[in-house]
């Protein structure tokens, strides 16, 4: 019994992390072309959930094109903020890019709730809420979809990386410089970088959309994400699946034997405590690369 | 002096008293004059921060990058006035530089060191035709080349930096210190190659080198650059001849007395 | 114009390291002073409590957090949190039957204490990494500020503070708390503008340019990285508690959450790293944007005729915030005090600019 109650903890826990995962993933492309920590990946993902909503109730589009429409909107909305915002920051302090994509949480926040109000509304993507039974473990399907479509994008990321522009985007991540003297336009390969990563918040938005509701809650996924994304070393996507798949896991875990001594609530502590550890232990995460020094 | 016409029509690149300022204030080169003849090889040669890779960078387009920009005079390459255009422009056009330090991508395998480089017009069958050609030109790369490039030796790093620039399809090939850090056997190979590639596809080459010695005996041509100046221009079998040139560059000489290096630096001042 | 001076004429160096070079300045700062003394004469009590006073206070303690962010260059992502711990320690210690002077006191030193756990943070990593771990601090503090009711003030999640009183005698009026809060923003003021013409406030600065550096230089790095936090915790602790008490009249965990401590870097970032004048500039601008704002839209809307809903009127302030930032960073991302630095340099040499050079 106890067991198989563990089980259910774990098995519940790791999908939800894939789902972390899924979110981290935006914040890995990033961070890998141009160092940057987008802190507005959480807005981005609320934009995307929100335009998708808006696509699908309000101007009654079948949902399977009102995804991709919406898909398409962020990846330019993507390049945009690269093109227009962060492009000019390059090369200044960390603190003043941070800032910047502060800034664009907050303003994107802000829009969004301004012309969609904020009361949480949902998708219904025709997934039933009632749960799984394998064995004696209970499964929420949605987050079976959830970690299915992690998986998935994970993948098609892992293939993207292996063609003639993914291998592009890999040069870019390594050395601006060299990028430059050989024809690779940085400044393009970074911005195909956002345009996908705001794509990849949509996927997010979606799937966590459907679980609790699309409002200005998903912003706040942004702590978690990062967690993951550090975890796993800032600039690895495998990085980040093995990342979400250990906090899930241990904040699942964790809480249910923390919440009863606490009173409550414990979710939020240990993302904090794993972020603090992970920086405080190592730095660049599981998979993160130090600079190759050769003796 | 004025050359001739027909002359002037056989540079592949020529510059114009340029001058290049870092930051709107650091004037780093001061009206550097060079030519590369079409085929030819041509080293640019002077000490420590005399302003040589800086010229690379004002003929390449990277000086954007470091927040230069070239204030006075102008470049042309194959007629075509390229002062001002990007940097990856003019890589299409067919300059490609090697720039200081082998900065190959180090967590790429060099197979995808050279996939990077190649432009995206390139159709995957000439892409795997050039990359043939590089591995045959330095058949070491083609031993390791599923392997991280970041942990390949200094030598074998220089050679897929060059390997990953001729992927660029360049006429106009621009290599700074190929020679840094590499022991003297290394150096000869890799400047026996350029040469081979020099005589084989008729590409011109621009060679920054420290090491003038090596450098002089493949070049045609070398300037000297002294504090963001050209202070000689002259061919490879003169500048070696040269006294001077032997006594600062090439180490030896005859000079052993201060009179000697006064009477130098004299002469210096007067050529800037 | 106002300042006419043509080129630096210093004799010594005593006149160089003068807190005014300029005597334009001097009498600029010393019109500002009469100007703030005047205030309450000049201001109805609405503006003066609702604006002017939460301005002074937030100035203090953006001033405390530009000195570890702006001069020492450590990213700091949860200084409210830090303001936090002032203020309910200050709170719970005036509750206590404390002197207010005192409270105030035990709020900056346990603010300093907490303050200093992130200094240890500090120690180990920088920029991003410690922008990270400070925010992860700030959650959960968050967290432990809702989540007991012995600090945070039982069911209600808020703490009523006692009648703020210096010396014995209970402040109630809006003039005296007014006062109070002038007062500390001038004492800050006083305190940073000297920082720089000090050891401290120069090792904090090669600190910042590069802490290896300045290790070579002799300069203790990690020393000074912790002064620098507990010094500007100090600031922040005080600052709250004062926040606290001239201003809310009672504590509650979201007037310290995460948006609060962004707030405060957003502060100093759009008045300007390392500006004094900038700060004052920023937060006015952070500050009061919402409010002007409001009345804007709120106006426009119905001289427009348009009918928006309350949704909208509440979250257009935040979407116009965040513009704010942007647009700061784009023009200029040393912020607005670099600005007024731009116009001030112009003015001295002005009209006789071919001195320059």
């Amino acid at each position: 019994m106890e067991l198989a109650f563990l089980a259910e903890l774990t098995a519940n826990g790791a999908l939800t992390g894939l789902l972390y995962s899924l979110f981290a993933i935006g914040l890995v492309l990033i961070y890998k072309a141009s160092s940057v920590p987008n802190l507005a990946q959480g807005a981005l993902t609320m934009v995307g959930a929100y335009l998708v909503l808006a696509l699908a109730r309000d101007a009654g589009l079948p949902l399977w094109a009102a995804i991709p429409l919406a898909a398409v909107a962020m990846f330019g909305l993507g390049m945009g903020i690269e093109r227009v915002a962060l492009r000019r920051l390059a090369g200044r302090p960390i603190v003043m890019i941070l800032m910047m994509t502060l800034g664009i949480d907050i303003f994107l926040r802000g829009t969004t709730l301004a012309i969609w109000g904020g009361t949480s509304r949902s998708f219904d993507l025709g997934v039933s809420s009632d749960p799984l039974f394998l064995g004696d473990i209970l499964i929420s399907r949605i987050n079976l979809v959830g970690a299915a479509a992690a998986v998935l994008l994970f993948v098609v990321f892992v293939m993207f990386f292996r063609t003639r522009l993914g291998t592009r985007l890999r040069a870019i991540a390594d050395d601006y410089m060299a990028s430059w003297s050989v024809g690779i336009s940085v400044e393009r390969g970074v911005g195909l970088s956002w345009g996908l990563a705001s794509i990849v918040a949509v996927a997010a938005g979606i799937i966590w959309g459907e679980i609790q509701g699309v409002d200005q809650s998903l912003s706040l996924l942004l702590l978690k994400g990062l967690t993951v994304a550090v975890l796993g070393g800032l600039d690895s996507i495998f990085g980040a699946m093995l990342a979400g798949l250990i906090l899930g896991i241990v904040e699942n875990v964790g809480s249910t034997y923390l919440d009863p001594l606490v009173g409550g609530g414990s979710r939020d502590l240990i993302v904090a405590a794993v972020l603090i550890l992970t920086v405080m232990v190592r730095p660049h995460g599981l998979f993160g690369r130090h600079d190759i020094e050769r003796v | 002096m004025t050359p001739a016409p027909d002359k002037e029509a056989a540079k592949i690149l020529s510059t114009n008293s340029i001058e290049v300022l870092y930051d709107n204030v650091m004037l780093a080169i001061k009206g550097v004059s060079i030519q590369v003849p079409k085929g030819g090889m041509v080293a640019l040669l002077g000490s420590n921060g005399a302003g040589k890779s800086t010229t690379l960078k004002a003929i390449s387009g990277l000086l954007k990058a470091e927040r230069g920009r070239v204030s006075r005079g102008e470049i042309s390459f194959e007629g075509t006035l390229i002062t001002d255009l990007p940097a990856q422009q003019r890589v299409e056009m067919g300059i490609c530089h090697v720039i200081e330090g082998r900065r190959v991508f180090e967590h790429l395998t060099p197979d995808e060191n050279l996939d990077a480089a190649a432009p995206m017009s390139m159709t995957r069958a000439t892409l795997n035709a050039e990359k043939q050609k590089i591995y045959e030109y330095f058949p070491r790369l083609a031993e390791r080349k599923n392997s991280q490039a970041g942990y390949l030796s200094g030598g074998e790093q220089q050679m897929l930096a060059i390997g990953r620039a001729l992927m660029t399809q360049p006429r106009l090939l621009m290599l700074d210190e190929p020679s840094l850090g590499l022991a003297p056997f290394l150096v000869a190979e890799i400047f026996n190659i350029i040469k081979k590639i020099n005589k084989v596809h008729g590409l011109s080459v621009l060679l920054v080198e420290q090491n003038a010695l090596a450098a002089l005996e493949i070049v045609s041509d070398g300037y000297l650059i002294e504090n963001g100046r050209v202070v000689m221009h002259d061919t490879a079998q003169a500048l070696k001849s040269n006294s001077d040139i032997q006594e600062f560059y090439l180490g030896g000489g005859s000079a052993t007395n201060f009179h000697d290096i006064k009477h130098y630096s004299r002469r210096k001042r007067w050529l800037s | 114009m106002f300042y006419r001076l043509s080129g630096v004429h210093h004799a010594s160096y005593m006149s160089d390291s003068r807190l005014y070079k300029i005597p334009a300045d001097r009498n600029l700062a010393l019109f500002f002073l009469a100007l703030g003394l005047a205030a309450p004469f000049l201001f109805g009590s609405l503006y003066l409590n609702s604006y002017v006073l939460p301005w002074l206070v937030w100035t203090a303690a953006a001033l405390g957090l530009n000195m570890v962010t702006g001069w020492a260059g450590q990213l700091h992502l949860g200084y409210a949190a830090v303001m936090a711990v002032g203020a309910y320690s200050a709170v719970h210690a005036a509750k206590f039957g404390v002197p207010w002077e005192f409270a105030l006191l035990i709020g900056g030193i346990s603010a300093s204490v907490i303050g200093s756990l992130f200094a240890f943070a500090a120690l180990r990593v920088k920029g991003l990494y410690l922008a990270l771990t400070t925010l992860a601090m700030q959650f959960v503090m968050d967290w432990v500020l809702t989540h007991s009711p012995t600090i945070s003030g039982g069911s209600h999640a808020s703490l009523q503070a006692p009648t703020f009183a210096l010396l014995g005698q209970k402040i109630t009026s809006d003039t005296g708390l007014y006062y109070v809060a002038f007062g500390w923003c001038l004492l800050v003021t006083i305190f940073m503008l000297n920082l720089r013409r000090t050891g401290l406030g120069r090792a904090l600065v090669a600190v910042r340019e590069k802490d290896y550096a300045a290790a070579v230089l002799g300069v203790n790095s990690f020393y000074y990285k912790f002064v620098a936090f507990a010094t500007s915790s100090f600031i922040g602790g005080v600052s709250g508690a004062i926040l606290v008490a001239t201003f809310f009249f009672l504590a509650a965990p979201e007037q310290f959450s995460v948006a609060v401590s962004i707030q405060a870097l957003a502060m100093i970032i759009v008045g300007g790293l390392g500006s004094i004048i900038g700060t004052y500039f920023g937060v006015a601008l952070i500050l009061l944007m919402p409010s002007i704002v409001n009345g804007i839209v709120a106006g426009g809307a119905s001289t427009l005729g348009l009918k928006l809903n309350v949704e909208s009127l509440a979250h257009i302030p935040n979407a116009v915030y965040g513009a704010l930032i942007i647009i700061i960073l784009m023009i200029e991302p040393l912020g607005l005090g670099k600005l007024y630095g731009n116009i001030r340099d112009y003015l001295i040499l002005w009209p006789f600019d071919q001195l320059k050079k």
